[in-house]
């Protein structure tokens, strides 16, 4: 019987935690920093300047790359490109309208890359950026 | 024997690091790994603490290499890598004293952009300390003291965990867990559920725990929820019930919840957390080992600091924070009947000092602490044998720290 119970509550939790993965990215809201799927091509990253929207930030999201680079528009002549990984221990950052974070260690980042609050000791992998009449050119090489 | 294994695993680490085909990565090099699709690599870092504190009522001090710590990461494929972390406290170890343990050693594998799993011994996500702990990044020489006490940092158990974030909802993140539960047998009275942990070894499997948070990230702000409940009775069923407790995944349980809040702008920087712990059967916890295991513990502080450097120049990299908090905890908030009050184990701690990082990694620390509790219970042995106590004591506290 507790056998049973416990298998039963073993399974529960694995399909919740499936749900949750499933849904929780999917939850509606506010959606104030737009994701942008990219293809590499020789090298540059090209996203429609239509891509921010209102906003100044987007993410830009390509298979070829293991992080995502988040676009923040400082002008209409300039904008930052910057990789969203913790330069701590390679985690995942997370970005709000005023920086980044890694939800793992602590460390943040301003929208130029610098960091604001350790243990991160190095600012963020910034990318040349080109900005065209409608589109901006992110230069990975 | 633990210095052997310290030495096989060091030196285990440096020459697979040596002898692999994979890269070893500085930071510099690590930033432009997310490009190289598929590459093997792997990562070296640390932290560490030495601390010398001076007791002002027994006119003592203490120094100690509080712990010193070891990171060696492995990525297999751009999906899968390997997290691990060796710890030595105390500066050695020996019959004396000191500890060596693997604070993390757990597989990541990605799942996509916005989720991934680890699974192995690893840190959940309780409270602000037990993952973000690394002396750069806290005020004071000390970790909080309800963080040490009611939340007890660095809590590691063997799971497996989901982790993620939300595209939808920027700024939101959330993890959920797995892992082995608690042994209220060692519940030691006076140190709350701390000597509960199993910490990864020989841990009990048959009595589980979840874990839960949801974090938010909004503008200059963190907020967080999580929680924690879990069986603490790993025990077969015959010896269950001629200890009259409840075994299987969740009997027995400790259930654990908290809140906290961070707001960092300018140079100034806020922090609160509340946590309580219940432990229902707590009665029957004492009945089968006698250990005043109480039934319900509390604690709650809140800091502010100010980089004092922006007065005169707002751009500064360097950080000279004076700050202060306040804490209270009770670990002894509600007993059952047969447990035993002891209002020694309701406290109150006020911390002023300053933080100085010359520069990112590094952190020079030293503080004040004001310890005030409640009349000890004669009935009771004291907290710590060896010390006089007294209800309102403080401590000057010296310390150094690192992260690379």
């Amino acid at each position: 019987m507790e056998r049973r119970k416990f298998l039963k509550l073993s399974c529960s939790m694995c399909v919740a935690a499936a749900g949750a993965g499933i849904l929780l990215p999917s939850l509606s809201g506010c959606s104030p920093i737009p994701v942008i799927k990219a293809s590499v091509s020789d090298n540059t990253l090209t996203v429609p300047l239509t891509s921010f929207k209102d906003g100044k930030l987007a993410i830009v999201r390509s298979m070829k790359l293991d992080s995502d680079i988040l676009l923040v528009k400082k002008s209409d002549s300039e904008v930052n490109a910057l990789l969203m990984k913790c330069t701590h221990q390679d985690n995942p950052l997370t970005a709000t309208a005023t920086g980044l974070n890694c939800p793992t260690h602590g460390s943040s980042f301003d929208l130029d890359g610098n960091v604001t609050h350790d243990p991160a000791t190095r600012p963020l992998k910034k990318y040349t950026t080109e900005v065209t009449a409608t589109a901006v050119i992110i230069h990975l090489a | 024997m633990n210095k052997i294994s310290i030495g096989i695993f060091v030196a285990g680490a440096l020459s697979f690091s040596i002898h692999t085909n994979a890269q070893v990565l500085t930071h510099e090099d690590s930033l432009a790994a997310g490009l190289v699709a598929s590459e093997k690599a792997t990562l070296l870092s640390g932290y560490g603490e030495v601390a010398c504190t001076y007791d002002v009522r027994n006119n003592t001090a203490n120094a100690d290499v509080a712990r010193a710590v070891l990171f060696v990461g492995h990525k297999f494929s751009n999906k899968i890598a390997l997290f691990s972390e060796l710890e030595i406290e105390d500066g050695k170890v020996d019959a004396g004293g000191g500890e060596a343990a693997f604070e993390q050693l757990f597989l990541k594998f990605d799942l996509c952009r916005n989720a991934y799993i680890s699974a192995g011994l690893f840190v959940p996500r309780l409270g602000i300390t037990n993952e973000n702990h690394l002396p750069t990044t806290f005020n004071g020489v000390d970790r909080t003291y309800v963080e040490t006490w009611i939340i007890p940092a660095t809590w590691r158990e063997i799971g497996v965990a989901l982790y993620g974030k939300c595209d939808r909802l920027s700024g939101l993140n959330y993890s959920f867990g797995l892992v082995n539960g608690l042994s209220s047998a060692n519940f030691e009275y006076g140190t709350g559920i701390r000597e509960g942990r199993w910490e990864g070894r020989n841990a009990t499997a048959s009595n589980i725990a979840v874990t839960g948070s949801a974090l938010y990230y909004f503008n200059k702000f963190r907020a967080q929820i999580s929680a924690y409940y879990g069986g603490s009775a790993g025990v077969s069923r015959t010896e269950a019930d001629s200890l009259h407790l409840s075994n299987g995944a969740f009997g027995t349980p400790v259930a654990l919840t908290e809140a906290d809040l961070q707001y960092n702008n300018n140079g100034f920087s806020f922090r609160t957390l509340a946590t309580v712990v219940n432990i229902k059967d707590a009665a029957k916890i004492n009945a089968a080992y006698g250990n005043n295991t109480p039934e319900m513990m509390f604690g709650a502080y809140a800091e502010a600091g100010y980089n004092i450097l922006r007065f005169w120049n707002s751009e500064t990299n360097k950080d000279l924070t004076l700050f202060g908090r306040y804490e209270y905890l009770d670990m002894n908030y509600r007993v059952p009947e047969n447990g035993m009050m002891n209002n020694a184990l309701a406290q109150s701690y006020v911390v002023t000092g300053i933080t100085f990082l010359p520069l990112h990694g590094v952190v020079v620390k030293a503080d004040y602490m004001i310890r005030t509790t409640g009349k000890p219970n004669p009935n009771l042995p004291p907290v710590s044998p060896s010390v006089p106590f007294y209800a309102s004591n403080g401590f000057f506290q010296l310390g150094i720290g690192y992260s690379f």
